[in-house]
């Protein structure tokens, strides 16, 4: 079996005021085939909110991809290209 | 001699209405006196219940703390106190039992009882001698009373309980309690619940015991039901720790203040908690079982009692101060774990790093975010001018 996808979401001010809250109910909205295959975790700031542009929170990332302005579908959509 | 250099007077108090009463005729107050460190905690039951006994018990008990606090003698307090209540229009007389305790820094404390149920002493788990005497008083309706006046002296550990007859005549006329629940049974209840939990908290303990004599009445209390607990204990400290060192190079203090410290450590600050994690070299993991739309995720750091977001979180926590809530009315977010860990805390130092995060200042940011040094004033002033506690705020 293959190895787990592990997604990080952060937790930080910035990201969770604009929509990182959201992202945190992610698992909900997987696909039961999707979710058995991958590994949600919060995690504390990734301080990339300093980095000012382009990159723009909330922030996620699915194994080592970043991915900025994070939504739920974004990640789904990169989850499915890795899986 | 004792030396008692380092100890809390801990009082909390819990109280059930009579079923269908919306006031309670019994009172519990009690004045904390910062220079001395003094405490003195009055229970009182009104004649009746509802408003009448409502007002003769906030009567009593209001003057009974004030003249006691002045040290006036319990004597003429008594005195005074049974002349001024209003005379019942039915019963043709004036009163209102109290229980006065007057407890001082070292232990040493006061007691004066009229009408209530004796007060306990309880030496760690077992109760303790009280040694009181009978002083008789004048009373303007009536024939000569007395009041006991009794006094002993506390050491680290031990509690005074004091209640209104709605404890001990719990359950009066059912058949397993036909006198009512009675103070051995009372006390026999009490020793067992500090046995057990020999270091539950004043409040906790108040509740204990309301609880069990509501039980007892059969869960519709036929009577006012007060129980007020005094708690000589060591005092219960908590660090807070939010935002990181204006200059990098303090973050290594930072983090050995964390280590040294011997009470509960609580982080609000994602920056500062990675500071800290990486200084000590401890991992944390996000709590993602604790979701809430307004307040991010607590985490766990092995050491730390708890971690938590930084500015919305003390933003909730200083709007829940501000309004009272309790967080057994409020869910179970970072914020009111934070709430709950304050009010558990006797002293509380907050550590606060004066580093400002630009990002949050940003005026597109879609909710108003204030300066950390500004929510930690209010939040301790709410702790300190509601709640009593013993603030000390430093900045880094």
């Amino acid at each position: 079996m293959s190895q787990k996808i592990i997604i990080r979401i952060c937790t930080g001010t910035t990201c969770y005021v604009l929509g990182g809250a959201q992202l945190l109910a992610l698992e909900d909205e997987l696909p039961a085939d999707v979710r058995e295959r991958v590994s949600i975790e919060g995690a504390l700031c990734f301080q990339l909110c300093k980095a000012r542009e382009p990159l723009r929170a909330p922030f996620a990332r699915v194994n080592a991809t970043l991915i900025s302005e994070a939504t739920v579908p974004k990640i789904i959509a990169e989850i499915q290209r890795q899986l | 001699m004792t030396v008692h250099t380092d100890t809390f007077i801990d009082v909390g108090h819990y109280q059930v209405h009579k079923a269908g009463q919306r006031v309670g005729g019994d009172v519990f107050i009690f004045q904390r006196h910062e220079d001395s460190e003094r405490v003195v905690a009055v229970l009182s039951d009104g004649l009746g219940s509802g408003i009448k006994a409502s007002v003769l018990a906030t009567l009593t008990s209001t003057m009974a703390s004030r003249f006691v606090t002045s040290y006036r003698d319990i004597k003429s307090t008594a005195n005074i106190i049974m002349q001024t209540l209003p005379v019942c229009k039915e019963r043709k007389i004036s009163f209102s039992t109290f229980t006065i305790v007057d407890i001082e820094k070292d232990g040493t404390a006061r007691i004066i009882e009229y009408g209530n149920p004796a007060t306990i002493f309880f030496q760690a788990d077992t109760i303790g001698p009280l040694k009181k005497e009978q002083v008789p008083v004048e009373s303007a309706h009536t024939h000569e009373r007395h009041v006991s006046s009794g006094s002993c002296v506390l050491a680290c550990g031990d509690r005074l309980i004091m209640f209104s007859d709605g404890v001990t005549q719990a359950g009066m006329g059912r058949a397993d309690t036909p006198l009512g629940w009675g103070q051995a049974a009372a006390e026999r209840f009490i020793t067992a619940c500090i046995k057990t939990q020999p270091t539950i908290s004043a409040r906790d303990l108040a509740k204990e015991i309301v609880s069990e004599a509501q039980r007892i009445d059969g869960n519709h209390a036929r009577d006012d039901i007060t129980c007020g607990v005094i708690y000589f204990r060591r005092p219960r400290a908590t660090l807070l720790i939010s935002g990181p060192p204006i200059n990098p190079e303090r973050d290594a203090v930072l983090a050995g203040r964390v280590e040294a410290f011997g009470g509960e450590c609580i982080i609000c600050g994602g920056t500062t908690a990675n500071i800290i994690a990486r200084e000590l070299d401890r991992p944390i993991e996000v709590d993602l079982t604790c979701i809430d739309p307004h307040v991010p995720p607590p985490s766990r750091m092995p050491g730390v009692t708890l971690v938590t977001e930084g500015i919305l979180t003390l933003c909730k926590v200083s709007e829940l101060l501000q309004h009272g809530i309790v967080p057994e009315e409020y869910t179970d977010n970072a914020a009111g774990r934070v709430l709950a860990k304050l009010l558990n805390s006797d002293h509380i130092h907050f550590l606060i790093g004066t580093k400002i995060n630009d990002v949050h200042q940003d005026p597109t940011m879609p909710v108003e975010i204030e300066i950390r040094r500004n929510i930690i004033k209010k939040i301790k002033q709410v702790l300190e001018e509601k709640h009593i506690k013993k603030i000390e705020l430093e900045y880094i």
